[in-house]
């Protein structure tokens, strides 16, 4: 049993699972919540098994076609790809259960397939090593985000699905002009093949300032940051989770795995660049957060900040490496089920009081307790408390920059902390009291209130399971990177 | 490749021009009729350029994609958007801020220029001469079962991304049918030119598409010209007022709209089980595995291209102008 | 200069006429032509660069990449064009929220 689950192409599974369900449920649309459903505990079930295999047996590497690269397109994984399935297969089962209560039958028939396909290039994305291969899985999930998105319908979600849509695009073509110009300085479109052939020059520098704008665009770093408040605010609660928690990393992921292994040696001082536009996210994200009336959009303003941590990182990373870049790691994964859990409870007190202004939220603890634990709990990890993975997650950073000398970055990480304690204790206020005006109350599904309430209490023991945590994202060393100027 | 002879020169400095002007024109002029006219020029003109740039498989795409069908579905949305019972607010009339004279239009074409002359230099720093993957390719042609170059990268060294390319074209659809809008709806019968033209086209182009399918192989040609001429064939039969049958419209459709992806998917599976890799073919069979994939694929674009310009899912429509 | 370096930079020149149209223009579909005609540098680039092999033939992997960004382009497109649809219909104007302030 042990050998066959060590053998068994995981990887693979991961990809052709969701596309075979998204197809099936495209053509038997009445079957569509069941099988939807099915596939993604199979698909969270594969990323369990590639876990274990990667433990037993080491790094994963598929030849697709039998083609090894650079002609073919390989699959890899590590210990980071499997931090971002794991992701993935958490927020996604969560938000899936979410869904089956959350839509009817005419929005459920166009959901369900969208979000496998949506599933599928996610898990594509997470396991490829070919640059080219990232750009059309790119389109892939920016499509299906999209019309995701715009799931809602009405102005305000057709609106700001146009500029999503824009933006991506925008955001892709800078991405390809890039690989475009590595392929021709160096000959190859796979990472492995190009981390040992590039060398420093124009080409190179011109690629990588392509694709760092290009993919800063989609991961919404400031001031690039205009088309997701909107977005994600607009879009139904599980898309907006989805969004939010694991469509803005994938396109983080691609980055930083092209810095940690394309890029790694360039001394380019670009990174010094994407440290001050992380910290004036986490401070602008933050403050615009606390201006809000709209839950929603508080929440979607927490995520720009939350991704500016990610950037403030990156000076880190690439001065001393492993401390700052698990801290890194920790705050993906930690973010991803704390904000997928505040969107989840947020849809639920729309479903509730029909409406999602915070000043008016109708004794919502007493109400509905299990959304607001959910909402305080996933709030503990985005402010970085104990013992959540938030943490463990700053914490790590903290501990890199105080010694690495990089007080500025230590006090922006440790305001950031602040501010978002002020915005969710502001949402949490006016949770206890009373509304000037009461209105009819809707029944919330506990499907609905459970699944947000696992999520964040997964985002709170987090910090329990660091150690484990930190062994498996080691598995690659895909963090081992030499240091600048050596 | 060697330096400009003269008549090189003039020609392709003429094409050069040509598509940077019409590209100039096309996204700056005051109507958008005009622009979209414009647009399909550009498209035909990069059809020539990929012609002179030897990507013969390319420029069939780019004619029957990138200028055909594009055009088609860019004028079928203005239609839409200027119609009698449109906003008059909907027209494109090119707006005082985005006209020539304005600063901002200054501002951003000097930073757009700036970009340019960047990205310009680095592109002539790259090396002369570069054999890129060529050399890999030729060495494993033979063993790939098809002799098109293009169509083995496609098919078989990296038909992986084909396989998650059919895919994005199916979710555009899924997009397209899941905002809900309306089937483009022709009220008139054809005109006698349009009704004589579609019934002796029709014929003619799924033949040119069965032959570009098969010729692919070993020539230009392939799976997405072929399906892109097929839908080329859906439009012109939409154009000309003719309709799905109501029983088609539910399941069969969705299946010949899938059948593309569900090869790949199958074929996918097969040989993972098979072979232990992904689409790995076995040397004495991949040709036929090819044509069996492309042929599934093309009928997929073809169905995919076609129901993009109907624009709504015919299942759920009764259809008011 | 070759003519490869002649279509390369026409490539480049493409490019940035696209994104200036991007970013000047507030129609939704004068942005969906700059996308279009962005994506048509970059393919110009790719393929140009393509002929550098040295031999008759040129190198197979842009073109392939090529081929799945055309169609890519056109499935993008498609989405674009009808989201710009729904959104006119709804809100009377084909723009985004923050270019309305002009006529279109």
């Amino acid at each position: 049993m042990a050998t066959l689950v060590a053998t068994m192409p995981w990887g693979v599974m991961l990809i052709l699972l969701p596309l075979a369900g998204g197809l099936v449920c495209f053509l038997l649309p009445g079957m569509a919540r069941l099988l939807g459903l099915l596939t993604v505990f199979a698909a969270a079930l594969s990323v369990a098994g590639l876990g274990w295999q990667l433990h037993e047996v080491g790094v994963y590497r598929h030849l697709l076609g039998g083609w090894g690269a650079p002609l073919g397109i390989e699959l890899h994984a590590d210990g980071l790809s499997l931090l971002m399935l794991a992701a993935t297969a958490l927020v996604g089962s969560a938000v899936s259960v979410y869904a089956t209560a959350y839509f009817e039958r005419e929005q459920a028939v166009r959901f369900w397939p969208l979000w496998l396909f949506l599933l599928a290039a996610l898990n594509a994305l997470f396991l490829s090593a070919d640059i080219f291969n990232l750009y059309v899985t790119l389109e892939m999930m920016g499509l299906a985000a999209v019309a995701l998105a715009a799931l809602a319908g009405g102005g305000d979600a057709l609106g700001s699905a146009m500029r999503y849509l824009l933006a991506t695009l925008l955001g892709s073509l800078f991405y390809l002009l890039g690989v475009a110009l590595l392929y021709h300085g160096f000959g190859s479109v796979d990472i492995a093949t190009l981390a040992a052939r590039v060398t420093p020059s124009p080409a190179v520098w011109a690629a990588l300032g392509l694709i760092t704008a290009g993919l800063a665009l989609k991961t919404a770093l400031f001031p690039l940051h205009f088309w997701l408040p909107p977005a994600h605010a607009a879009a139904p609660a599980p898309v907006s989770a989805l969004l939010s928690a694991l469509v803005v990393k994938a396109s983080f992921y691609i980055l930083l795995r092209l810095w940690l292994e394309v890029f790694a040696d360039l001394a380019t001082g670009v990174e010094t660049l994407l440290g001050v536009l992380g910290a004036l996210a986490v401070l602008w994200g933050s403050v615009q957060a606390l201006r809000q009336s709209r839950l929603k959009l508080l929440i979607a303003y927490s995520t720009v900040a939350q991704i500016g941590y990610l950037f403030l990182a990156f000076p880190l990373g690439m001065a001393a490496g492993v401390a700052a870049w698990n801290g890194l790691a920790f705050l993906v994964l930690s973010h991803a089920l704390a904000k997928a859990a505040m969107f989840l409870a947020a849809g639920n007190l729309l479903r509730f009081g029909g409406h999602d202004r915070i000043a008016d939220l109708d004794r919502v603890v007493q109400r509905l307790p299990l959304t607001a634990a959910a909402f305080a709990v996933a709030g503990v990890s985005i402010m970085g408390l104990p013992p959540s993975g938030g943490f463990i997650g700053k914490w790590l950073l903290l501990e890199a920059a105080l010694t690495q000398g990089r007080w500025d970055l230590a006090a922006i990480m440790v305001l950031g902390g602040l501010l978002a304690a002020g915005y969710v204790f502001k949402v949490l206020g006016h949770a206890f009291t009373q509304a000037p005006v009461a209105h009819e109350p809707r029944v919330v599904p506990a499907s609905m209130e459970w699944t947000a309430l696992l999520l964040a209490l997964a985002a709170l023991l987090l910090g329990f399971f660091a150690a484990p945590i930190l062994s498996l994202i080691g598995i690659g060393d895909a963090f081992d990177t030499p240091e600048i100027g050596s | 490749m060697e330096a400009l002879t003269p008549l090189a020169l003039i020609i392709d400095g003429l094409l050069v021009l040509g598509l940077l002007w019409l590209a100039w024109r096309a996204l700056n002029c005051t109507e958008l009729f005009t622009a979209i006219v414009l647009f399909i020029a550009f498209g035909l003109l990069m059809a020539l350029a990929w012609v002179r740039l030897e990507a013969p498989d390319i420029a069939l795409a780019e004619a029957a994609i990138g200028a055909g069908l594009t055009g088609a579905l860019l004028l079928a949305a203005l239609a839409r958007l200027q119609s009698p019972d449109a906003d008059a607010a909907v027209t494109g009339r090119i707006t005082p801020a985005s006209r020539s004279t304005s600063p901002m239009f200054r501002l951003a074409l000097l930073a757009a220029l700036a970009v340019a002359a960047g990205l310009g230099h680095v592109v002539m720093t790259l090396p002369a001469d570069a054999p890129g993957l060529s050399h890999e390719v030729a060495a494993q042609l033979a063993a790939s079962g098809v002799g098109n170059p293009v169509t083995a990268v496609l098919l078989n060294f990296r038909g992986y991304d084909t396989l998650l390319e059919l895919v994005v074209l199916l979710l555009a659809l899924l997009g397209v049918w899941s905002l809900g809008g309306k089937v483009l709806h022709i009220d008139t019968d054809p005109s006698p030119v349009l009704d004589t033209l579609s019934r002796q086209l029709l014929p003619v182009l799924i033949l040119v598409a069965f032959y570009l399918l098969w010729a692919g192989a070993d020539a230009p040609g392939g799976a997405f010209q072929a399906g892109a001429v097929l839908g080329a064939a859906g439009v012109l039969l939409l154009l000309a007022g003719w309709r799905l049958r109501a029983g088609l419209v539910a399941l069969p459709l969705r299946i010949v709209l899938i059948v593309g992806p569900s090869t790949f998917v199958l074929m996918a599976v097969v040989t993972l089980l098979v072979e232990g890799q992904l689409l790995a073919f076995p040397v004495e069979h991949a040709g036929l595995l090819i044509l069996i994939m492309e042929g599934a694929a093309m009928l997929s674009i073809g169905a995919t291209l076609a129901a993009l310009f109907m624009g709504g899912n015919p299942d759920n429509q009764q259809v008011h102008r | 200069m070759t003519a490869i370096h002649l279509y390369a930079l026409a490539g480049v020149g493409l490019f940035t006429l696209g994104l200036h149209a991007l970013i000047v223009h507030a129609h939704l579909l004068r942005k969906i032509l700059a996308v279009n005609v962005m994506g048509s540098g970059v393919f110009l680039l790719l393929v140009a660069l393509a002929r550098r092999t040295g031999e008759a033939i040129p190198d197979a992997v842009p073109q392939a990449m090529v081929l799945t960004g055309i169609v890519v382009a056109i499935a993008a497109t498609a989405l674009a064009l009808t989201l710009m649809l729904q959104l006119a219909a709804e809100t009377g104007h084909a723009t985004l929220p923050e270019d309305q302030r002009e006529s279109d």
